[in-house]
């Protein structure tokens, strides 16, 4: 693939939300568009435009997987088809 | 090590059943309820869910605090999901040990990293129909 075909592609990435995201997002889980290269934090800025205040509000408390693996740098790319869960606080017990 | 997620309530004697080994000098267990009040406010119901990879971290945590405890014979833990009323058993957990200082300090340790560590989340719905997503709000 040369890179001017990969240029403007767009992956569909699966983004989970659970517990308090589920509620503020109002769903389970969607797909979102993401440009080929687009990064974790490039995925959260679209899901914020997408929802309200209130899912950002969670975010910014929420911990994050990519394909069932923590994220500690929100600069590592979403690659097609991966998925992304938003974990909110975890509160057992 | 035997540690579970269930959405039926907690026999919490069998849980200590299961730590019981003839090196086992000492048994420490944990309950955790659902509290009628949280913050002054009156709950009625209490909802946990859990991520799908609960049940293995809750493995992984049990493991985590065996390998890191010296002289803890066993360990069983077990965290509910699903509605809860108040009263009703959240979490429970049992250690045994050969010596009563090493199943207490291994259980409560096992009980703060299942806090810190295990996703689950809880939403309660208080008296007055106003709701929270604990630790989310």
């Amino acid at each position: 693939v040369t890179a001017v075909d990969r240029k403007g592609t767009m992956n569909q990435v699966t983004v989970r939300y659970f517990a308090a995201a589920q509620a503020a997002a109002g769903m389970k889980e969607e797909l979102v568009d993401l440009p080929d290269g687009g990064t974790v934090a490039d995925l959260l800025d679209r899901v914020r435009s997408r929802h309200g205040e209130q899912l950002s509000r969670v975010l910014a408390r929420s911990s994050f997987l990519l394909d069932a693996a923590a994220v500690r740098d929100p600069l590592i790319v979403a690659g097609p088809r991966s998925t992304l869960d938003v974990l909110p606080p975890f509160a057992g017990g | 090590v035997r540690a579970s997620l269930q959405a039926v309530p907690i026999d919490t004697a069998g849980l200590e059943e299961l730590v019981d080994t003839p090196e086992a000098g000492a048994c420490v267990s944990f309950v955790g309820r659902v509290r009628r009040q949280d913050a002054g406010r009156d709950v009625v119901a209490l909802e946990y869910s859990a991520h799908p990879m609960a049940e293995a971290e809750a493995d992984r945590i049990a493991r985590e605090v065996l390998a890191s405890s010296s002289g803890v014979c066993a360990i069983a833990l077990t965290h509910r999901t699903g509605r809860l009323a108040v009263g009703e058993v959240a979490v429970a957990v049992a250690v045994s040990a050969g010596h009563r200082g090493q199943a207490f300090d291994a259980c409560r340790e096992l009980v703060e990293k299942v806090k810190h560590e295990l996703p689950v989340w809880k939403h309660q719905v208080f008296a007055d129909g106003s709701d929270e997503w604990v630790g989310s709000a």
